[in-house]
This record gives C-alpha cells, sequence and structure tokens, in this order.
C-alpha cells in the first residue's frame, strides 16, 4: 500500500477507535479493512496493461519432462522405423546430454502406446491419456514447444523464472508483484508438491522455482503442504485455543497501536494488519483444505485418490477450490517424469496420477462458470528424444532428455479452446512449423492475464529484467480467443 | 511495503527541490541529466557497439557534441534551439521522436525541462561519477552548529539545512543502546549492560557501550553474516542433488576475521588470492574459498565445458558486484547497453578466474577439490600425539627384543632343517598386503568401477588422484596379518584396495573368508570372484569364498567400499596352510653374514608380524593396531574446506558468442576493464594483482561499495540505494560528498572497519530518534535525508537471535559445524531428489546445536530453514547485496506458533518467574524491559498484567492445557510445579515477542 495514504488510513481508525473504544477496535479491525480495492491487494498501478481474459491461473507442472510421443505427439511413421538410427539429417549435431552422448547408436524407439484422433479438432491422444482423449476439445495442444536447456536443474529453473540459473523471480511471483491479491484471507500464490507413483528416483524441485528472485520474498510462493500444517506454522501451539489467539491479537494491536502513535511508521499499521490476516488464514486455511463438503459426484469426477492427502488428485481438487476463494496463482509440481528408462513401466502409472484429475478439474471448473476466467496450463520443463536411452525393444525403453520440441497445453480464459497448434517433424525431434520458445509460452501466460510481458520488468543488477527475457518474444496468437 | 523498491532517483530529487522551493538550482549532469540519457537513450546510442544507431553515442562528450552523419549536433552548449537532441526528444511527430515508440516512452515535460536547462547552463559533461575517484570534500558549512558530533553529520545537516528540514531530537537512551547493540552484535542488549549506560553519566559513556561492543565476538558473528550473503556461502552445493558441502570453516575464516578487525584490503586480498600470497596459512588458503561459494552441480547429462563456463562467470559476475558494484552479468553475451564495459573486459577477467585445479562437476561430494584440510586445535595437538605414540610403538617393534630374537634363530634354523615336501599342509604363498586410497564418493557411485585400479592390471609403481586430488600411491603393509580384524583404513564414504600376491604350487582351489565393512568386491587375477553390496560393521567369518588359483602367481584385489563411519576387513585363508613367501625364503637361504640390512630388516619384520607370540610384543602389536585404528577415526573427523588452487598452466580463456560455451571467438589475456585505471605494470598479471589493484587508492569503486554496504547496514538503505549497482543505471548517490569522504577517511586508515563502523554509530545522525511526523514522512518516506534515526523491522537472524537471547536460552559458542534446530517436517523431503544426502532433514537435538545464532544454522539452499527465507533472507544460491525487509502474513504465523519461538516464549516466562521478583507487577516489568530495554509505562504494564491473569484462569479452567503448551519446550524438565502460571507468563511472553517495538530497531 501506498505508505502516505496508509498513513492517512491510520489517522482515520485512531479516529474511529477513540470513540469505539480500543477493546472492540481491534476485532472489529477485521471489518473495517477493505476487502478487496485495489490499493489492499497491492500490484502494479499501471496492471493489468489490457482488460485480462483470466484473472487467475493454475499451472500443471510436469516435472522431470513427459514423454511427447507416447503421449500426445502422435509419429507413425517410426513404426518401420524400430530399432534404425536415428538419420543424421535430422540429428543435425545438436547437442546431446552426456548420459547419451557417448552411445554407439541413436537407435528409434517408437511408441508403443496406440493413438486416436478426438474430438472436433481431431487431435490425436495416446491410450495412455483417456480422460484427456475426451477433453480435447476443451484445450490447446501446443506440440512445439522448445528450449535450450538439456538438463533438468537449469531447465526447469529457465521455465520457471526465465533464466537458467538460480536468482530470478518465478512466474507466481511476478503475477503477484504485477497483479497483487484477490482476497484478504489467503496467499495470492500457492505452490503444492503432491506424490507420484511413477519413477521413484525422482528429479528434485527447488524453492527457487516458485520464490521470488530478486522481488521481495512477500511474493513467493506458499507451499501448501498435505501433512503437517497446510501452511508453515498455521496451527496455534498445543493448549492455545482460538479465544486465546484472539486475545493476544487484541492484546497486540494494542501495544503496536501505541508505537504507532508514538513512532508513526506506517510500517507498524502494516504489522497490525498482517497479523489480522495471519489470524485468519488461521480460519480459512483450515477452511480450505477441508474437504468434506465436497459433493460425492465431484469427488467421484477426480477419482479415487482425491480423499488422499497429498495426491495429485487432491492437490487439483484444492486448485479449484483456491481458484474459488481468489488465489491468484496456483503451481502443482508432479514429479516422476524422468523417464530414461522404464517407458513401459513407469509412464502408464505417471499418465494414471493425472490423467483423471486433470479433466476432472477443468470439468469442475467449467461447471461453476470458473474456466473461463481462469487459465489452466500443463506441461514440464523439455521434451524427450526418439532415439533409446539404454535397452530397446518394442515394449520398453528409454528416452533422454529433449530440449527441441515438446507438448504442452492450455485452456481457460483467453485460450481458444479445440486447437491444435505447431507441427514437429516425422521423429518429434525438430520444429516442423510454427515453433513456440518457452518465452514465447510464458509471454502467452502474461498475455492471457492482461499483462504486456515486454512492461513488466523489475530493474536488478542494472537491468530491467522481465520474465521472458531480452530477445523479442510473442504471445502465440493462434491459441488466444 | 513498497513495491517499486528502486524509487527512481530523479523523481526523488524533483520531490526535495520541489518542495524545497529550489527550483532554479543549476542541473546537475550526474545527477539529473545522465540517468535520463542513460535510461533512454543508451540502448542504442551507448556503449554497445553492435546495437548503435546511426553511429550516435551520447554516453560520451565526444559523442554528444560531435557533427553527426546529419551534419546536425545532438548537443550545443548554451543552445538547446540548436540541439538536436531536444529537438527529437520533444517532437510531437511520432517518427521524428526519440525514443521511439517500440523502444520505449516518451520522455516526460520534466525531464525535457531539465535537458533544456541543462543545456541553457552550458551542458557541463562529467564522466560518470562513480568512474572517477573520489574527491575530498570540504566539509560543509552549518547553521546549527550545535548538533553535530563528527563530520558526518555536517554533510547530512548542510543537505537538510538545503531542503529546510532539521533533525531530529536524539533518542532516549535506552533505545539508544539497544539500537547500538543490534547494530553492532546482532543481539539485545543484557539489562545489566542497559543498566550500567542509565547509569554511566560520564560524557563518553556512548563511546565505552561503542568501544565495549566493537570488542565483543558477537560482532563478528554480526558483520560475517550480511558478508555471507554477499559471498553467497552455503552449506550445500545449491544445484541438482543439492548435497552437502562441507565449508564452513570459510564461514569461520569470515566471523574471526571481523572480529580480528582484519582490514577490509587484507579481507579482499586473503579472498581473492590468499593462495597467491608468499606462503600462505591455512586462514589464506580457507579465505579462497570465497572463490568456490558459487553454486555447483554434478548432475547426470551434464556438459562439463557447460558447468566449467558457468562456474567461472559466477566468480566474474559476483567479484563485480561485491567489490566494485559493477553489472558484468550484462557483457557476458554484449557490451554493456549503459555502462562502458566491454565483452572484452569481461572475458579478460573471466581469464583471472578460469585457472583452478579441479574439476567444474562437483562429484555430488562435500569436499570438491580441490579442498584443504582444516583440523580443529585439539584435533592438531590429538594428531601429532597420534603420530609420536605410533612412531614409539613402530621404533619399539623394530629394536632388539633379545628374547624374540633368539626365538627367531630358533625359528630360522627350523624353517631351513625343514623339507618342504614333507609339509603336505604347506601349499599356498601369501605375500603381504598392499594398500591404496581412500577413493571418497557418494553412495551411489562408490560400487561402479570407476575408480582406482579396478578392472585394470596392478601396477604397484601406479600413482593415483583421489577426488580430492591427492596424489596416493600403494603402501605395503605387513602389519596386516589374516585370521585379524583390521580397522584402520581410511576415509569415510569412501573405497580402499587391497592387494597381494598369492602364490600356488599347483592350480588349486583354497577357501577364503573375509569380511569387510561395508561392501566388497574380490577379483582374482583379473576376474571378478566375488561381490557382495552390503552396509555392516566388520567381523571374522561374514563371507565365505573360493579362490581358483593357477600355478604360480596369482593376483587377489579385494574392495572394500565404506558408506559412512568406520571401515575395515577380515581375511584369512581358511583349506591351506600358508608357505612362506619366497622372498623369505631366499633371505633364510642366504648365510646370516651375508644378509644386507634391508634382508634382516625384512626377515625380522617377517618373524615379529607373522610368526612370533611373544607376549609382550602381541601387546605392543596390538597397541598400534589399536592406535592406527584411532588415527582413522581421527582423520574421518577432521573437516575439510574448499579452497581456490591455481594450475600450473592458466588455462585459456575466450570470448564467447553470445556467451555460450561452445562458441568461442578470439582469445583474452588477464586484463582489468580498460574504462578503469590500469594495473601497475609490477604487479603480477594473476588474482594477486587484481586484488592490489581493487585496494590501490586510484580505484574508484572498492571503498565506495564497501563504505556503502556498512552504511546501509546500519542505515537500512546505502548512500547510493542500490548496493549491487554503482553504474548508470544504478542509483545516483543521495550524498556524494559524505560517501567520498567516508571512503577517503576509510582509504587514509587503512580500510578500518571497526573505526568505520565507530565513526558512523558515534554520529549525530545515528543517534536521532526513529520518530517520525506526517510532514516528515511524506516530504522523505524513504528516510534517504535522514532527517530521523534509522527504523525497521530487524532481520530474520536477527530476529531469532534475540528471542533466543531474551529468554536465556543462547548458546555463544563460536564456529564449528552447521547445526540443524528443529524445522516442520518434510520440507526437504517435498523437494529433494531421492538420491541426494539432504533429501532428509533431520534436527538437531543437543540444546548446544539448537539454541545456536543463526549465523550457525545450516542452508540447505534449495530449501533452506523457513525462519530465514520468511524473513527475506536469501537462498544463498547468488551473491545478495542487500535484502528485502517485507511485512506478511506467514511471518506473523511464524512467530506466533514456530515452536523456536513460542520454546522462546517459555524461557522467557522461566526467566521472568524466576529472576523478575515476586510480584506480577515485577514480573512483567522485568520481562517487557528484556525485550524492548525500556521500562514500560504505567498502561502498558497494566496491560501485561492483566494478561497474565486472565490468562491463568483460562489456563486453570482447562486441565492440561498448560502441560502441552510447555512440551513444546526442548529444555524443561518432565514435569512442571507451576505449569499454569508458566504457561500464563508463556502467552504474554509469546505477546512481547510480537510487538512491532521488539521486532523493530527503534
Amino acid at each position: 500500500m501506498d505508505p502516505i495514504q496508509q498513513h492517512f488510513t491510520a489517522i482515520t481508525r485512531r479516529h474511529f477507535f477513540g470513540q469505539a473504544g480500543l477493546g472492540l477496535g481491534a476485532a472489529a479491525l477485521t471489518s473495517i479493512l477493505p476487502q478487496s480495492s485495489a490499493v489492499a491487494a497491492g500490484g502494479l498501478p499501471d496492471l493489468p496493461h489490457f482488460a485480462p481474459k483470466a484473472k487467475r491461473a493454475i499451472y500443471l507442472f510436469m516435472a522431470g519432462a513427459p514423454c511427447q510421443m507416447d503421449m500426445f505427439d502422435y509419429k507413425p511413421k517410426m513404426d518401420d522405423m524400430f530399432d534404425q538410427d536415428l538419420p543424421e539429417s535430422i540429428r543435425q549435431g545438436q547437442r546431446l546430454t552426456t548420459m547419451t552422448s557417448g552411445q554407439e547408436r541413436f537407435p528409434i524407439a517408437p511408441s508403443k502406446y496406440k493413438f486416436e484422433q478426438y474430438g472436433q479438432g481431431g487431435a490425436w491422444v495416446s491410450e495412455l491419456m483417456p480422460y484427456h482423449a475426451r477433453m480435447v476439445d476443451d484445450i490447446a495442444l501446443l506440440k512445439t514447444v522448445h528450449t535450450e536447456a538439456i538438463n533438468h536443474d537449469p531447465a526447469i529453473t529457465y521455465i520457471c523464472t526465465g533464466h537458467q540459473l538460480p536468482g530470478r523471480a518465478s512466474l507466481g511471483a511476478w503475477l503477484s508483484y504485477g497483479l497483487g491479491s484477490m482476497n484478504d484471507s489467503l496467499p495470492s500464490f500457492v505452490v503444492m508438491t503432491p506424490s507420484w507413483t511413477g519413477r521413484q528416483d525422482a528429479q528434485a524441485l527447488y524453492n527457487r522455482l516458485w520464490g521470488s528472485g530478486f522481488l521481495p520474498s512477500r511474493y513467493q510462493g506458499v507451499s501448501l503442504r498435505s501433512s503437517g500444517d497446510p501452511v508453515l506454522f498455521l496451527s496455534d501451539p498445543p493448549g492455545v485455543t482460538r479465544d486465546m489467539r484472539r486475545r493476544m491479537l487484541d492484546r497486540l494491536a494494542r501495544f503496536n497501536q501505541r508505537t504507532l502513535d508514538r513512532i508513526g511508521d506506517p510500517e507498524t499499521q502494516t504489522r497490525i494488519e498482517q497479523a489480522e490476516m495471519a489470524f485468519r488464514m488461521q480460519s480459512s486455511v483450515p477452511e480450505l483444505t477441508d474437504i468434506s463438503d465436497e459433493p460425492q459426484h465431484v469427488l467421484d469426477m477426480y477419482g479415487p485418490d482425491v480423499k488422499k492427502p497429498g495426491t495429485y488428485a487432491a492437490s487439483c481438487l484444492l486448485a479449484r477450490r483456491m481458484a474459488e476463494r481468489g488465489v491468484r496463482f496456483t503451481q502443482i509440481f508432479h514429479r516422476g517424469w524422468d523417464q530414461h528408462f522404464n517407458v513401459g513401466g513407469d509412464l502408464p502409472k505417471q499418465c494414471q496420477d493425472v490423467d483423471q484429475p486433470s479433466w476432472a478439474l477443468i470439468q469442475d471448473l467449467k461447471q461453476r462458470g470458473l474456466l473461463q476466467d481462469t487459465l489452466v496450463v500443463w506441461g514440464g520443463e523439455f521434451g524427450r528424444t526418439i532415439y533409446c536411452q539404454g535397452k530397446l525393444t518394442r515394449e520398453n525403453y528409454g528416452r533422454d532428455h529433449h530440449p527441441r520440441c515438446f507438448t504442452i497445453w492450455m485452456a481457460g480464459g483467453g485460450i481458444r479452446s479445440g486447437v491444435v497448434h505447431g507441427e514437429t517433424d516425422d521423429f518429434s525431434y525438430n520444429v516442423a512449423e510454427n515453433p513456440v520458445h518457452i518465452h514465447d509460452l510464458n509471454a502467452t501466460i502474461l498475455h492471457c492475464l492482461g499483462i504486456d510481458h515486454r512492461r513488466l520488468s523489475f530493474r536488478f543488477q542494472g537491468l530491467d529484467v522481465r520474465l521472458t527475457g531480452v530477445e523479442e518474444q510473442n504471445p502465440v496468437q493462434a491459441i488466444l480467443a | 511495503m513498497y513495491p517499486r523498491i528502486l524509487v527512481n532517483c530523479l523523481a526523488m530529487t524533483s520531490l526535495f527541490f520541489a518542495a524545497s522551493g529550489q527550483a532554479e538550482e543549476a542541473v546537475n549532469f550526474i545527477r539529473d541529466i545522465r540517468p535520463i540519457l542513460a535510461d533512454n537513450c543508451f540502448t542504442c546510442h551507448g556503449p554497445d557497439e553492435a546495437h548503435r544507431e546511426a553511429s550516435l553515442r551520447l554516453d560520451l562528450a565526444s559523442g554528444a557534441f560531435a557533427e553527426a552523419d546529419s551534419g546536425a549536433r545532438a548537443i550545443v552548449p548554451g543552445e538547446p534551439d540548436e540541439s538536436e537532441l531536444l529537438a527529437r526528444v520533444a517532437s510531437e511527430d511520432e517518427f521524428e521522436r526519440m525514443p521511439p515508440p517500440d523502444a520505449g516512452d516518451a520522455l516526460t515535460k520534466e525531464e525535457i525541462d531539465l535537458l533544456r536547462r541543462w543545456i541553457e547552463q552550458g551542458a557541463e559533461w562529467e564522466a560518470h561519477w562513480s568512474l572517477s575517484p573520489p574527491k575530498d570534500p570540504e566539509i560543509p558549512q552549518v547553521q546549527d552548529e550545535a548538533w553535530p558530533r563528527n563530520e558526518i553529520d555536517r554533510f547530512i545537516l548542510a543537505r537538510l539545512e538545503k531542503e529546510e528540514l532539521s533533525p531530529n531530537r536524539a533518542v532516549d537512551r535506552e533505545t539508544l543502546i539497544r539500537r547500538v547493540t543490534l547494530d553492532l552484535t546482532g543481539l539485545p542488549p543484557s539489562l545489566e549492560e542497559v543498566d550500567a549506560f542509565l547509569r554511566d553519566t560520564a560524557p563518553n559513556a556512548y563511546e565505552r557501550v561503542v568501544n565495549r561492543l566493537l570488542e565483543s565476538n558477537r560482532y563478528g558473528e554480526h558483520m560475517a553474516r550480511y558478508w555471507l550473503d554477499a559471498a553467497r556461502y552455503g552449506d550445500t552445493h545449491g544445484l541438482h542433488l543439492d548435497n552437502y558441502r562441507e565449508m564452513w570453516p570459510y564461514r569461520d575464516w569470515a566471523i574471526t576475521a571481523f572480529n580480528e578487525n582484519m582490514h577490509y584490503d587484507q579481507f579482499i586480498t586473503e579472498q581473492l588470492a590468499g593462495d597467491l600470497l608468499p606462503d600462505p596459512t591455512l586462514d589464506q588458503l580457507i579465505a579462497t574459498g570465497f572463490n568456490r561459494c558459487h553454486v555447483t552441480t554434478s548432475e547426470g547429462g551434464s556438459i562439463e565445458d557447460e558447468v566449467y563456463v558457468r562456474n567461472v562467470v559466477d566468480r566474474v559476475v559476483t567479484v563485480g558486484t561485491v567489490f566494485m558494484g559493477m553489472t558484468f552479468e550484462c557483457t557476458r553475451c554484449h557490451d554493456h547497453k549503459y555502462d562502458p564495459l566491454t565483452m572484452n573486459d569481461f572475458y579478460s577477467m573471466f581469464a583471472y578466474f578460469n585457472s583452478i585445479d579441479g574439476k567444474p562437476l562437483d562429484g555430488n561430494r562435500k569436499d570438491h577439490a580441490p579442498v584443504i584440510q582444516v583440523p580443529t586445535t585439539e584435533q592438531q595437538h590429538e594428531l601429532t600425539a597420534y603420530e609420536s605414540r605410533i612412531g614409539e610403538i613402530e621404533a619399539r617393534l623394530k629394536a632388539d627384543w633379545p628374547e624374540v630374537d633368539q626365538q627367531q634363530q630358533a625359528w630360522e634354523a627350523e624353517m631351513l632343517a625343514r623339507d618342504e615336501n614333507s609339509d603336505t599342509t604347506a601349499n599356498i604363498g601369501l605375500e603381504d598386503w598392499h594398500f591404496v586410497g581412500p577413493f571418497g564418493d557418494t553412495r551411489r557411485y562408490l560400487f561402479n568401477r570407476k575408480h582406482g585400479p579396478e578392472g585394470k592390471p596392478i601396477d604397484l609403481k601406479q600413482e593415483f588422484t583421489l577426488a580430492t586430488e591427492e596424489i596416493v600411491t600403494w603402501q605395503q603393509r605387513p602389519e596386516w596379518v589374516d585370521g585379524q580384524v583390521h580397522r584402520d583404513l581410511p576415509g569415510d564414504m569412501a573405497a580402499n584396495f587391497l592387494y597381494r600376491k598369492i602364490t600356488s604350487p599347483d592350480e588349486q582351489k583354497v577357501t577364503a573368508s573375509l569380511g569387510s565393512d561395508d561392501a566388497v568386491k574380490v577379483y582374482l587375477n583379473g576376474e571378478k570372484v566375488f561381490e557382495k553390496d552390503v552396509s555392516r560393521g566388520v567381523a571374522p567369518d561374514q563371507d565365505i569364498l573360493d579362490l581358483p588359483l593357477k600355478q604360480g602367481d596369482n593376483e587377489l584385489l579385494m574392495k572394500v567400499m565404506n558408506y559412512g563411519g568406520n571401515t575395515g576387513f577380515y581375511f584369512k585363508v581358511m583349506s591351506a596352510t600358508p608357505l612362506i613367501p619366497d622372498e623369505i625364503v631366499s633371505i633364510l637361504e642366504t648365510a646370516p653374514e651375508d644378509r644386507t640390512a634391508e634382508d634382516k630388516a625384512e626377515l625380522q619384520k617377517h618373524y615379529r608380524f607373522k610368526v612370533a607370540a611373544h607376549d609382550e610384543l602381541q601387546q605392543a602389536k596390538s597397541r598400534l593396531a589399536k592406535l592406527r585404528e584411532q588415527r582413522a577415526e581421527l582423520e574421518r573427523q577432521i573437516p575439510t574446506t574448499l579452497i581456490w588452487k591455481e594450475r600450473k598452466e592458466p588455462r585459456p580463456a575466450f570470448v564467447l558468442r553470445r556467451g555460450e560455451y561452445d562458441q568461442p571467438l578470439e582469445e583474452r589475456q588477464r586484463l582489468t576493464p580498460v574504462v578503469l585505471p590500469p594495473m601497475r605494470e609490477d604487479w603480477p598479471n594473476d588474482r594477486l594483482g587484481l586484488a592490489m589493484w581493487l585496494v590501490d587508492p586510484a580505484h574508484p569503486l572498492t571503498a565506495r561499495v564497501a563504505v556503502n554496504r556498512f552504511w546501509q547496514q546500519l542505515f537500512g538503505t546505502g548512500i547510493v540505494k542500490t548496493a549491487e549497482d554503482f553504474g548508470t543505471r544504478g542509483e545516483t548517490p543521495v550524498h556524494p560528498e559524505l560517501l567520498d569522504w567516508l571512503s577517503i577517511r576509510f582509504l587514509e586508515e587503512g580500510w578500518d572497519v571497526k573505526a568505520l563502523m565507530k565513526r558512523m554509530v558515534m554520529s549525530a545522525t545515528y543517534q536521532q530518534s526513529s520518530q517520525m511526523t506526517q510532514e516528515a514522512h511524506v516530504r522523505d518516506p524513504d528516510n534517504r535525508l535522514l532527517a530521523r534515526g534509522p527504523r525497521f523491522r530487524l532481520e530474520a537472524e536477527m530476529l531469532r537471535d534475540q528471542a533466543l537471547s531474551v529468554s536465556g536460552l543462547l548458546v555463544e559458542q563460536f564456529g564449528g559445524p552447521s547445526v540443524k534446530p528443529p524445522q516442520p517436517d518434510g520440507l526437504w523431503f517435498a523437494v529433494g531428489y531421492s538420491g541426494s544426502n539432504t533429501v532428509r532433514f533431520v534436527p538437531d537435538t543437543d540444546l548446544e546445536k539448537i539454541h545456536r545464532r543463526s549465523v550457525y544454522t545450516f542452508i540447505k539452499r534449495t530449501a533452506p530453514p523457513p525462519q530465514m527465507s520468511t524473513f527475506d533472507s536469501p537462498s544463498r544460491e547468488a551473491c545478495a547485496m542487500r535484502r528485502e525487509r517485507t511485512n506478511t502474513p506467514l511471518q506473523a504465523l511464524l512467530l506466533f506458533n514456530d515452536p523456536q519461538y513460542v520454546e522462546a516464549a517459555i524461557g522467557l516466562a522461566q526467566r521472568a518467574l524466576r529472576e523478575g521478583g515476586e510480584t506480577d507487577n515485577s514480573r512483567a516489568e522485568y520481562m517487557f524491559r528484556l525485550c524492548a530495554s525500556r521500562y514500560p509505562t504505567a498502561g502498558e504494564l497494566q496491560d501485561l498484567i492483566n494478561a497474565v491473569q486472565v490468562e491463568r484462569e483460562s489456563f486453570a479452567r482447562r486441565e492440561g492445557a498448560a502441560e502441552n503448551l510447555l512440551q513444546v519446550a526442548s529444555f524443561l524438565e518432565d514435569t512442571v510445579d507451576n505449569a499454569n502460571e508458566l504457561a500464563a507468563w508463556t502467552m504474554t511472553a509469546n505477546l512481547l515477542l510480537n510487538l512491532d517495538e521488539v521486532l523493530t530497531k527503534n
């Protein structure tokens, strides 16, 4: 909040207290706070840059990099090329990770999974994603997303923060910083890290993926945990009741009000308000995570895992509940997608984890009229190679990291549904048409939320840093509604 | 609080001037004009040659005043109407106007007006302020001669008087001692210290406090913490697996450096180039860890050259930022758009930092080479003691043992007389064990074949390079006798190799029994005959295996893989009786008088170690084995730390196209940035020369950047707000003359940091009250002019340390391995790589560890402790020169409910009950004073007493509630007599530890 304005607010409030008496005052504070005015919400005065199609976003992040050619990017010609070497004309000497650069051969591993066309646009989807097959008309598939990084840490840091090295602000932090909060009792950026059932030796995540980098830390993502306190230190200590905490807060407000009167620092006013918001969160977060009020047919939609805390299904349901409660940005990091080997064993489990719940989330949002102003994004940090890493059979194979093309989907506010954008070559190795750099993808996300990515910047180490880097980037017009 | 952190300095200056009605003042190029040009013009008309439009360059006077291609001149001094620049920025025509619409917004009226006035006034051009050496300014004259206490105040007051503002009154003594104690030690004052100061009426009472604080060892812990943010120190590697990195001796070095008041020039030199100093001390080598603090990786699939470049880039960027306030990062890919730095400059700096004698990938090891062992003084003594005791026994075992020697002669005779053919059981010759190791690695990789002699022919003369870059060779170990457990293998998580020759008269299969700690592989004549991956302690006969021997010499290689802690092995051949080895037989067959001294020693060693059964000798042998085992255990415990070691031949450096590791262009030699004064010819052109160059008085940046950072610690904001950027895009100093004056004094006093800190805290500026009127707030919301004292929230570490301190729980112990106070379960596991050794957080439980100062808290960089990150402390993944200060509900939740803070509240309550007298009144007052360092007002006191009474009743009504609350305290006995009383006071303590006044430096 603008400090000057806040100071005047404080004076008004003192006036109010003067009449109402202090005992009542602090308790009454909650009700006189502005609930959702632009000033109270924070955010930058010049944002949004234009009318946003989406007010909020949910990002379903598949950490480890899903195999695009086994799920969405159908490559029928590969079947006849089983175990043949990837032609040099396709590889073009591009760099490989050192996990396969020493391999003598790069034999093609065709997907073992059956594909069919679905929906009005005729999008191809494999048998691993039957629920996705049912919703291709709700989403836009982008098959030509590409990046430069070829290892997990730099790649996931890159797509989440716009830079391959630590230190930058994450997408969600940019959104909180630029757009502010839409509610006064929950964080505006929430992260969940659910369990997974595929490869257990999973790639790491890093707090920096939802960190604030050079932005103030208030913009960093808040982890919503499935065990212990859902938000860190949410519960009062044992033996301390809500009444007791309320009394403590009232006393605290009295003391701090005296300090404010004596010193006049607006930070003191903010501290009083933040303590009150903390108190509200102690009710609103448990209310958020308590799904006992969800009707059975909704739970059924998300599948059997929805009642197991910490699953992807449970996280998707919570994401919908947060969308309803004005959380600006929710990001779910599902791990276990790093199929260097055992695609046949692990990939079906990973797909099963996410297929139905992702579908359910879209349907649920749609049924509540929330999809039209909620952007949903699904995808990983890069793709995987058509050639096999390790032992190759028709039934099982492994795939190394591949930065040159991968598939993601988007849906909801601002997105033209039913679109398939971009084509890769017959090998799902190079982009044939309509490349989408990860910066373009982030520019698209910002665009849907009413932000011109070129104009959202922060001066850091002498540069006006943007999420989308220094090069020319553009939102993907073809998928915009 | 303030979303726009970097307030545009221009807006600020105009605000002040508008407010003070001095609009007609001379326009200052540096303050007013250069920022406009930098922000709006330099992208296309700046130092970057590749993107320069119309050959026009506006960052240099020569370009700005020259005739352009068009014939026009951008700036004609004194003639605004002839200055093309002004015409273009003011143009209404979209195609004429600069900057073009796709490059940026049009200039504001105020900006255009400033440009016009500046040109009218003669367009005086100065180089960017921070690139000219500091000028010793005149001490300003002030009207109010009574206020200043030292020169700082004259600079501050002169500006205030110009702005028609006046300084605040002096702060009261209670607040003052709290402020200065927090600022110099990071801890609040004790009540004794407060009372002593209140009683001390001497005019220099305050100075005495300051002197005492500067001498306190808590000072270094506090000062080093800021430095560790800049140096990006952490306890893990920071990338991918994010494994443990043993680096804390560097942290302790920094603390000691501040405590001992190492002067800042030395501080820089030891860190940049300690290894290049003549006969560097251990401490100077530890200091070079500064260049190793950057994050590293060993992610599978990483390309070594790419990681190499990233590591070097981080070093260059960090050196540029922390010592020079220059944003080198930009010039990795292109010439700087705003500052006179080029790509050539960047890769010339790169050449100083690329020749480390070690691998770029960290191997996921805690001791990523080059490293150095850092024994504590105590460990060093113990090691020396072991050496001498082992030496004594070794000597004794070689000494004369008449009785044993007699027995040996008898044995020799017996052996010579023996008819070998008649001894049917003696059918195998076992030579001495040889040993090489320890090949340290993570558990993941220990079992594979990349280490040592595995899978290769054995050559006992071969040298091996350990992961620590240490070179080792095979060592003969005759004392490892078969049929005994040997526990003196070295290394913690490591593989050791044991080798011996076995001779056999015939092809035969023998059975051997072995034991190992932990896993083991056995090769016979290059073929693997046994392996077992297991975690266990060593004991006899853990595994039985067959050894198919061929006739003649056989080669046995055993690899023992230790997964942690002690390691050792056991070996015995069961089915055959060993022959005497051939060498011994040939000595025996030589007449005693013909034997060489070596032969005699060899024979004696064989007899004494393998044959003799003499009691006293046996005792000596087992003592030796025991001592060696203990020494191996001690060596495992000696910490290491990452240091710099230069390669013999420097690695060439190249300009990298767009900063890409695989796109080298021309080679670059070591050279400092050309815009800065050159290095002297007689300095070495290496990191040491670079350090000398940085601390040379001619360097315009080093002292200013340092002074500014120390100023920022005390006043919350630097004289240059952008402490990390002194370039044209950074903020212009709000008190440029003061910055220069302080920098020059800093230089003159030999970079004496304590003297600088003292000068600042002794100023009247520092000692002002932080009370703010509405007018003061409106005029200067960020307190840049310092018409009032600093007031801001304590930093993460100070908050926690304060809570521990006032509750009496703080353990004031210096240094050592980082500690893990409790944090909520699962924070590491939620993000950690399954194979990482930091995937699970295991809290410490000893009170000596969990109540240490926060500077000693373990920092896992990919999941830093929430007590730190919630309060804006950086993750230490990258260099951070300043912290934000946010104010969030998550902070309130943490302070309410974090068990560490609740525990502190219980400690504080207990302390008040024990030490605070007998009445509610006296206890409440005592508790309040501990937290706020002042006496409560009557109203405040009454509120506290009321609170205790209400909560006392509340706990009394709810049976067991108080006991539940008190369980949070790890330091309490199981049963507490006065649980309700203690719990009620705990709630009051919890309130006090949340007061704005207590969380804030007032």
